[in-house]
């Protein structure tokens, strides 16, 4: 019978910040890149509770992940605000479409 | 300043007043009143000269010392003061009186003669112009009597030159005539050159400019010793020098051989100025100036002068006998009687010489404006050869003319039983007998052994005073002369008289020879007024009246005698040497020169032109150098323009090649060397420097941006890929 030890989350963080990478780099549409950052937040979240449960013994990587969350709902809502103001600039939220600052 | 040396120096600015304001207004005064402008200021100061000189006559020795005031400081050149001041004696004096006399004439007969002569420049009358050059000629001449500094008389003579050449070269639109006024102004220039090179002579070594200075101090050194006459050159001494190129001024001017060939070209200028200018007054500048510097000569100068002037009087005298242009044959007459003078200057007849001067100022004066008369009647027909029979429709002037002849070919009665003062004679009679009875008294009278001067009645040579009166060196016995300095002349005291008959007879007497000249004849009376007024003057400037004038103001040269000038104290010694002596030698020999010219040239031309050309064509190598005036003018344009033509062809074959070549080569030279710079340096290097760095700077920006693609996505591919990249490292390294 497999145990669930810190293996498995460790593969599942690393699983879920390859998808929201793969996310990141594929998706042309602002809200799935932002999605993507969401799966890479919370697999290091993921990663911070694993090692503060099995290696630390205190409840400091819960109470940073906790901090995370909120960041990341805040940092969702600048992200959406910079969505719509380019939106109102370029009518589409293909982030390809925005490349003025090509070299 | 004396109430004289003020009448002078008025007189002399008169005709400057005159100049200025004809210069200025003369065009708006026109036709004739600038010309009566130039004859009232000198007539003005011809009254002047006359009241000056009646003043004079009436000083004793003692009032005319007084009348002389100090001259006025100019300038200070290098510690020598320069002074001009009047220099009053009675030579001034009667000089200006005959140059402001006779110019006063002269001017009438310009007003006469220029009316009914073209004007017209570019259409517009000039008539003011003549009269300008004339009063400013009057001022210059007057400026050079009164002179009593080298450099003052020498700034009057440029001023003379400059008038000569403005006024030979009149009708400038004329290409022979301003020919004519650029010769005679270089030729005088020459002349000139050996004059400033004297007076540097004299600044060097007198240091003083002042006749009186000067010639003190060239006593000085002469008992001294000093450089001047202790050091030589080409075997003669400075002093010698010095006193040779001063008379080169006066070679110059007065047309003396070699440099006399500008006077019968300057006949090209209308015939007042051949008569005022080439005449009477400013070719008789060089003997003023020759009269002026006697006591500045030594022997060996003075002989220098004889010589020149022997040489100059018979090419002269030749020559005039075959011109047929009346002018010209007036011109070397002019050329042989400064001859005269010259002469007489270096035998030491210093009286005589300018006795002589101012009786040919007069005479001559009368001839050329005689002749200017006869041009005007016959239509500007200058040629004897068509004239003939004048005398009938000219009495006036062909009987004025007449007394010209008579006077230069020293006609008179040579009464050797009469005393002196009671012969009968024209001007000319007296000065040329004195003349070439000092010659003759130089040549045979003192070293010889055959002094026929009476025992009482010894000249009195100024050597014996100067002993006196200076303890030194004595002053050398003057050297025996050579007999052809009077032979010479005498010679051509027969000429004188055959060629002015010729000219005269040629051209008043006989039968016309052109009918449509004989035809338009005519006088008119602002013309022959003057020429009356000279023929009197002709009469008076005899014996009586000028020579005393002039033998007052005689010079006491201490190393040349002045031997006529010996008799300045002792007229009456003087008087008697003439007489007895010399003169008793003379009367037979020069007395009747002038009947055997008269009748020799009456017989020649009496029935016309025939026997004279049977005669040129017996004599005809004789005849074609006299034509040719001795080849002069070839030979000047041969030597002296041909070698100046060949010098500026080696000068400009100089400048071409080499001057051009050395320029060209640097000029090839900077050019390679800016290429060199320009091309390979500049563009090369130092443009190739900073290009390369701008395109380095370009092409790395061009590579380092490339990654810049500005998408987010490949951002954080980059982003991720660095992280694996790190995580790679870290795991396996």
């Amino acid at each position: 019978m497999l145990t669930v030890g810190l293996t498995q989350y460790l593969v599942l963080a690393a699983f879920l910040f390859c998808c929201g990478l793969f996310v990141m780099t594929t998706k042309r549409n602002a809200v799935g890149i932002l999605i993507g950052v969401e799966l890479v937040l919370n697999a290091a979240c993921l990663n911070l509770v694993a090692f503060s449960r099995y290696r630390v013994g205190t409840i400091d990587g819960q109470i940073a992940t906790l901090f995370i969350i909120v960041l990341a709902a805040a940092e969702a809502a600048v992200a959406i605000a910079i969505f719509v103001n380019y939106y109102r600039t370029l009518a589409t939220i293909d982030v390809d479409k925005g490349d003025e600052l090509r070299g | 300043m004396s109430t004289i040396e003020l009448l002078l120096v008025t007189g002399v600015l008169l005709p400057l007043a005159s100049f200025v304001l004809l210069a200025f207004v003369g065009s708006k005064l026109g036709k004739p009143a600038s010309g009566w402008v130039a004859v009232l200021a000198m007539a003005a100061s011809c009254v002047l000269a006359a009241v000056a000189l009646m003043q004079w006559q009436g000083l004793d020795a003692a009032g005319r010392a007084a009348a002389r005031s100090a001259p006025v400081l100019w300038a200070t050149l290098g510690g020598m003061p320069i002074k001009f001041g009047v220099n009053l004696d009675s030579l001034t004096l009667i000089m200006f009186f005959m140059v402001t006399f006779v110019s006063t004439w002269i001017f009438v007969f310009s007003v006469g003669y220029m009316a009914g002569h073209s004007d017209e420049i570019d259409g517009v009358s000039k008539f003011h112009r003549f009269f300008t050059y004339l009063s400013l000629f009057g001022f210059s001449m007057l400026l050079l009597v009164i002179a009593d500094s080298l450099l003052l008389l020498f700034i009057a003579w440029e001023l003379v030159g400059v008038c000569s050449y403005l006024l030979i070269g009149y009708y400038f639109h004329k290409k022979s005539a301003s020919d004519a006024g650029i010769k005679a102004f270089v030729t005088n220039r020459v002349g000139d050159f050996g004059f400033i090179i004297g007076l540097g002579m004299v600044v060097l070594f007198l240091g003083d400019l002042s006749l009186a200075g000067a010639a003190e101090r060239f006593h000085h050194e002469f008992t001294a010793g000093g450089p001047l006459f202790s050091r030589t050159f080409c075997g003669l001494s400075l002093a010698t020098w010095m006193g040779m190129l001063l008379f080169c001024g006066a070679i110059g001017k007065s047309a003396q051989f070699p440099l006399h060939v500008w006077l019968p070209d300057a006949m090209e200028g209308p015939t007042p100025v051949s008569a005022l200018i080439h005449a009477a007054t400013m070719v008789a500048a060089g003997v003023y100036l020759t009269a002026r510097i006697f006591v500045l000569l030594t022997p060996e100068a003075q002989q220098f002068v004889a010589i020149i002037g022997c040489i100059t009087l018979t090419l002269a005298a030749l020559v005039a006998i075959v011109q047929t242009d009346i002018k010209k044959v007036l011109a070397y007459s002019t050329i042989s009687q400064l001859g005269y003078m010259m002469l007489a200057m270096g035998v030491g007849a210093w009286i005589a010489a300018l006795f002589h001067l101012l009786a040919h100022a007069f005479f001559k004066a009368l001839m050329f404006l005689g002749s200017g008369q006869v041009i005007e009647g016959c239509h500007h027909e200058q040629d004897i050869r068509k004239m003939g029979g004048l005398i009938r429709k000219m009495p006036v002037t062909g009987l004025t003319f007449l007394v010209g002849v008579l006077a230069i070919a020293g006609a008179g009665i040579p009464a050797l039983w009469m005393p002196n003062h009671m012969k009968l004679g024209l001007g000319g009679y007296f000065s040329k007998d004195e003349i070439l009875a000092v010659a003759w008294h130089r040549v045979y009278g003192e070293n010889h052994g055959e002094n026929e001067v009476a025992a009482g009645a010894e000249i009195q040579n100024p050597k014996s005073k100067i002993e006196n009166a200076t303890v030194g060196t004595p002053p050398p016995e003057p050297r025996p002369l050579s007999p052809l300095l009077f032979w010479i002349p005498v010679l051509m005291a027969y000429v004188t008289p055959f060629y002015m008959m010729r000219c005269w007879w040629l051209t008043f007497m006989g039968k016309p020879r052109d009918r449509h000249v004989h035809e338009h004849a005519h006088e008119s009376p602002l013309m022959y007024v003057p020429l009356v007024v000279l023929a009197l003057g002709t009469f008076v400037s005899s014996y009586y009246l000028f020579r005393p004038l002039v033998a007052a103001a005689a010079p006491h040269p201490f190393l040349t005698a002045s031997y006529d000038g010996a008799a300045a104290e002792a007229a009456e010694a003087h008087a008697t040497m003439i007489s007895h002596g010399a003169h008793a030698a003379l009367a037979t020999r020069v007395g009747l020169a002038f009947v055997v010219g008269f009748v020799l040239a009456w017989l020649i031309y009496r029935k016309g032109l025939a026997v004279g050309e049977k005669l040129a064509a017996a004599l005809k190598p004789v005849y074609t150098v006299l034509v040719h005036k001795f080849y002069f003018d070839e030979l000047y344009g041969l030597v002296l323009i041909g070698g100046t033509m060949a010098l500026n062809a080696v000068s400009y074959a100089f400048d071409k090649f080499v001057v051009d070549g050395l320029v060209n080569l640097a000029a090839f030279v900077t050019e390679r060397l800016s290429w060199f710079s320009g091309m390979i340096v500049d563009q090369g290097v130092v443009d190739g420097a900073v290009n390369g760095v701008g395109r380095g700077t370009w092409s790395l920006g061009g590579l380092v941006r490339s990654p810049q693609v500005g998408r987010i996505r490949n951002y954080i591919l980059f982003a991720a890929t660095g992280v694996a990249v790190v995580v790679v490292w870290i795991a396996f390294v």
